[in-house]
């Protein structure tokens, strides 16, 4: 097998695939300036009010993120497609018609978000403005056009699949993708019942990030494995089924956490305690999968008597590594401390559900998108073995640190929110804004801006080394 | 109508904390219980360190104890968190058996 | 070469991996069909016969709403027009809405109906939590209807020179920076009066919703149960 995987020289499918990333990291770099507007809004509640409030700033947050990880996701299926068939990808012009159709549409969909951002109370501003449902606010219009861009997508995909080598790796992409395209249409219509509305849109939210986005992860983890450390592919691909088994098999029924609250029976109290309390086991599973494929392959390589380090792309091992880590740390860990009835009574809606969505969002998909990111730059620039920078050194830090921190800042304001608002005062008006005003939260909203900051700094960096590392000088070529 | 047997999601305000302590506990022990034997299994990490993944399968079976019954969980939730503990314990054993055959099978 | 075992061979897993998919799949469309019928909006027959539902008919809002312990499910529940005693709604008293305790369903419906628009296209659930779900920059609107605040004792009838829950309310979703109650305040959305009546309903209704006694404790800042 000759790398043929690491150099992208040559393949459309791949220039593709950095058009997407690029697209992705500039989105990035969007969300973390809107989150720091909201953050900023915690602490200094007259900033931007009434010109940028913080409903505006927080849709363009998780918008943006929603947004910049479908771009990443794609750009990286685009990736590793013609490794894994051993052709070009069929109908890549198409895909290339629909990148640019795609990123038109964002853009045009911020503008509005941004300069217009409320309308009147009908359909029309449901067609045209945005339709006000956390994470799927995209108005009706670009919900149309994205699923015509996924059905593109997803054609381009089938048809590599079927005419090229068909892999494990590629089948549990197909069934995937197609999961994760059909499961927006759950997001898509309008309903006057607020319970009937939020069972629906669980659908997308929760079956997208807990289970389709999962088992893509697997599956891009299976590939990274591959080509990183040269892993068996038989090995790899058969964790793959198992985890594919364990995340279907406890993350589908898992929905039943979202289930508790919303006036739906409470027969999913059971259900979605049960299940949902299983789903920290293929995050364990994944986490070892990687740690053991990593000690068998340097085991081997250190019996041939060899001294190198077997990993041929040191940045995004790492993120790759700490994609496993934090996947089980955000999801795993952070996700099981409010999965229970019991606790989720009072954790549910507070900050508490804020820090395991952004340590959840950040360990599973962050990590190993930017991972991908310095895959693709490796194979732009014909390296071999590729180091780490003094720049992807800090930016890996510098996100993930302050990541943690902000973490550690939201629980903290989550608890006293829990004690305080809820147990105490039961969640009326005045409870919330006891609870918002205690010393702990305030000065946790404070930390969770500083560690904004620090993340910004590190993004900042990140884009840096993006810029300037494939001409290094450090790499092995 | 509901049986009032059924659990209800009602746990004491002052048992809040230890609650969610103990049931993060139990994954970041169990984390390090399989996290270790696999170390120790592939050789990232030296043997004498296998004494301390069990250790910590210990402590998570302590935690889950603590959880469960801090939760008042009844009778049916306690036996299935004590085949959890058991299912843990064999899992690494399992999984590690299972990849290491895949691999002879296609070893060299 | 050690023999082949079902373990290691892949297309188990691959077959295990479809059968199991396929069974969570199947259940989980099976308990959607029950929770649908479970979760579909009631009729006026229903609030007039008596039937709970778990959403009513929007036409509760020509209804009295509160929210009470029930001994049977252990937890508050929504009562409609009057507790029987044991946790059950009696359906019995009125209570007026913008002055009509008569509100057709058809009226109701299409109120409902703005009201939810609205909620959406000002994008109430970037800043506040409806059922819990949203964001965590405002109060959880769920159970808004039945805030002490809004109430007789409550600070907002006085603070909007109001004398109803309805009227306070739709006053200040129109003119929210008005009447500030802290320093983080509810912005200008555009919210016209039909709109804020529109919404004032939607939140009348969600009250009524049975949400399994989330939010436990509400409103009892002494009395809770488990409070010291
Ligand atoms: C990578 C995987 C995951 C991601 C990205 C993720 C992300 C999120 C996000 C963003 C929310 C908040 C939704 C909202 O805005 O209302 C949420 C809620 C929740 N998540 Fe996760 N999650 C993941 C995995 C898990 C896992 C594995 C569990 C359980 C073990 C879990 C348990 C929960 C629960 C119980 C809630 C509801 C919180 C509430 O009641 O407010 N999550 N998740
Ligand atoms: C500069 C760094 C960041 C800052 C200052 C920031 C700030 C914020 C703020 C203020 C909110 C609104 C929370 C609320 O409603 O009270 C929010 C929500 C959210 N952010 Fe961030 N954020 C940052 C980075 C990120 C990153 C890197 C991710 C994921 C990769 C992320 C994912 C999310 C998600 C999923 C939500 C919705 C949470 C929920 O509803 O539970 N954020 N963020
Ligand atoms: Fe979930």
């Amino acid at each position: 097998m000759a790398n043929n995987h690491l150099t992208g020289i040559g393949s459309e499918s791949k220039q593709l695939a950095t058009w997407y990333f690029t697209f992705a990291a500039i989105l990035f770099g969007a969300q973390l300036l809107f989150g720091l507007v909201a953050a900023i809004q915690y602490v200094m509640p007259g900033f931007m009010f009434e010109v940028l409030d913080f409903s505006v700033a927080r849709m363009l947050h998780i918008n943006a993120l929603v947004v910049w990880m479908v771009f990443a996701m794609f750009g990286a299926v685009y990736w590793l497609l013609p490794d894994e068939t051993g052709i070009e990808t069929v109908g890549i012009k198409i895909g290339k018609l629909l990148f640019w159709v795609f990123a038109a549409a964002i853009v045009v969909v911020v503008l509005v978000y941004l300069f217009i951002q409320v309308g009147p109370a009908d359909e029309m501003s449901i067609w045209f403005i945005h339709e006000g449902r956390e994470y799927i606010e995209a108005p009706r219009w670009a919900d149309f056009g994205i699923v015509v861009v996924a059905l593109g997508f997803v054609a381009n995909l089938f048809l590599t699949g079927m005419k090229g080598k068909q892999t494990g790796i590629v089948t549990v992409l197909m069934a995937d993708m197609i999961a994760f395209a059909g499961l927006y249409l759950c997001g898509m219509f309008f309903t006057d019942n607020i319970s009937v509305d939020q069972y629906w849109w669980w659908w997308v939210i929760h079956l997208w990030v807990e289970a389709t986005w999962e088992v893509y992860v697997g599956a891009l983890a299976a590939y990274g494995l591959i080509t990183m450390l040269g892993a068996h592919r038989k090995v790899v691909e058969m964790w793959l089924w198992i985890e594919v088994t364990m995340l279907f098999g406890s993350g589908i029924l898992g929905m039943g956490h979202h289930y508790f609250w919303i006036g739906t029976p409470e027969y999913w109290w059971e259900i979605g305690a049960l299940f949902s309390a299983l789903e920290p086991l293929p995050l364990v599973a994944m986490f070892i999968h990687v740690l053991y494929d990593w000690g068998k392959t340097q085991g081997e390589q250190d019996a041939q008597g060899q001294e190198l380090s077997v990993i041929r792309n040191k940045p995004a091992f790492t993120w790759f590594v700490l994609n496993a880590f934090g996947n089980f740390l955000g999801a795993g860990i952070w996700g099981f401390f409010h999965t229970l009835p019991q606790v989720n009574l009072y954790t549910h809606g507070t900050q508490f559900t804020s820090a395991h969505g952004h340590l959840a969002f950040f360990g599973a998909y962050a990590t190993i998108l930017i991972g991908m990111m310095y895959i693709a730059i490796q194979g732009t620039n014909g390296i071999k073995i590729m180091n780490h920078t003094r720049s992807s050194i800090w930016s890996v830090s510098l996100l993930s640190g302050g990541m943690m921190g902000m973490t550690v800042a939201l629980t903290i304001a989550g608890y006293v929110q829990v004690l305080v608002s809820r147990a105490q005062m039961g969640a009326t008006w005045a409870g919330y804004f006891d609870g918002q005003s205690g010393m702990w939260f305030a000065q946790a909203m404070d930390w969770r801006l500083i560690m904004g900051l620090v993340m910004f700094a590190g993004f900042a960096l990140l884009a840096k080394d993006f810029l300037t590392t494939g001409k290094n000088p450090v790499h092995q070529r | 109508m509901i049986d009032p047997s059924v659990i209800r999601p009602e746990i004491a305000l002052d048992a809040f904390l230890p609650i969610f302590v103990s049931s993060a506990l139990v994954l970041v022990f169990g984390g390090f219980y399989v996290g270790i034997y696999t170390a120790v299994k592939v050789n990232i990490l030296k043997k004498w360190a296998m004494p301390f993944a069990y250790l910590f399968w210990i402590l998570t079976a302590y935690c889950l104890y603590t959880m469960g019954s801090l939760m008042h969980v009844g009778d049916f939730t306690a036996k299935a968190l004590v085949i959890a503990a058991i299912g843990l314990l064999l899992l690494p054993h399992a999984v590690y058996y299972m990849q290491d055959r895949v691999h002879k099978e296609n070893e060299h | 070469m050690a023999k082949r075992s079902v373990w290691s061979d892949n297309r188990f897993w691959q077959r295990s991996a479809a059968w199991i998919t396929g069974f969570a799949s199947v259940l989980l469309i099976w308990l959607t069909f029950d929770t649908m019928a479970q979760i579909t909006i009631g009729t006026d027959e229903d609030l007039k016969n008596g039937v709970t539902k778990r959403v009513p008919s929007p036409t509760v809002i020509n209804y009295k709403i509160t929210y009470e312990m029930s001994t049977k499910r252990g937890h508050e529940v929504p009562i409609i027009g009057g507790n029987d005693g044991q946790g059950m709604s009696l359906f019995q008293e009125k209570e007026m809405f913008f002055g009509r305790d008569d509100w057709s369903e058809e009226e109701a419906t299409e109120l409902l109906h703005l009201g939810k628009l609205g909620s959406q296209v000002k994008n109430c659930m970037n800043c506040h939590t409806l059922l819990g779900n949203g964001a965590y920059y405002a109060p959880d609107l769920t159970k808004a209807w039945l805030d002490p605040q809004w109430g007789p004792n409550g600070s907002m009838q006085a603070m909007t020179g109001k004398n109803t829950k309805e009227e306070a309310m739709a006053e200040f979703l129109q003119n929210p920076s008005k009447y500030p109650t802290h320093a983080r305040m509810m912005p200008n959305l555009g919210i016209t009066a039909e709109e804020a009546k529109g919404l004032v309903a939607f939140l009348k209704h969600m009250s009524s919703i049975d949400t399994n006694g989330f939010p436990r404790n509400f409103g009892k800042i002494e009395g809770a149960v488990h409070g010291k």
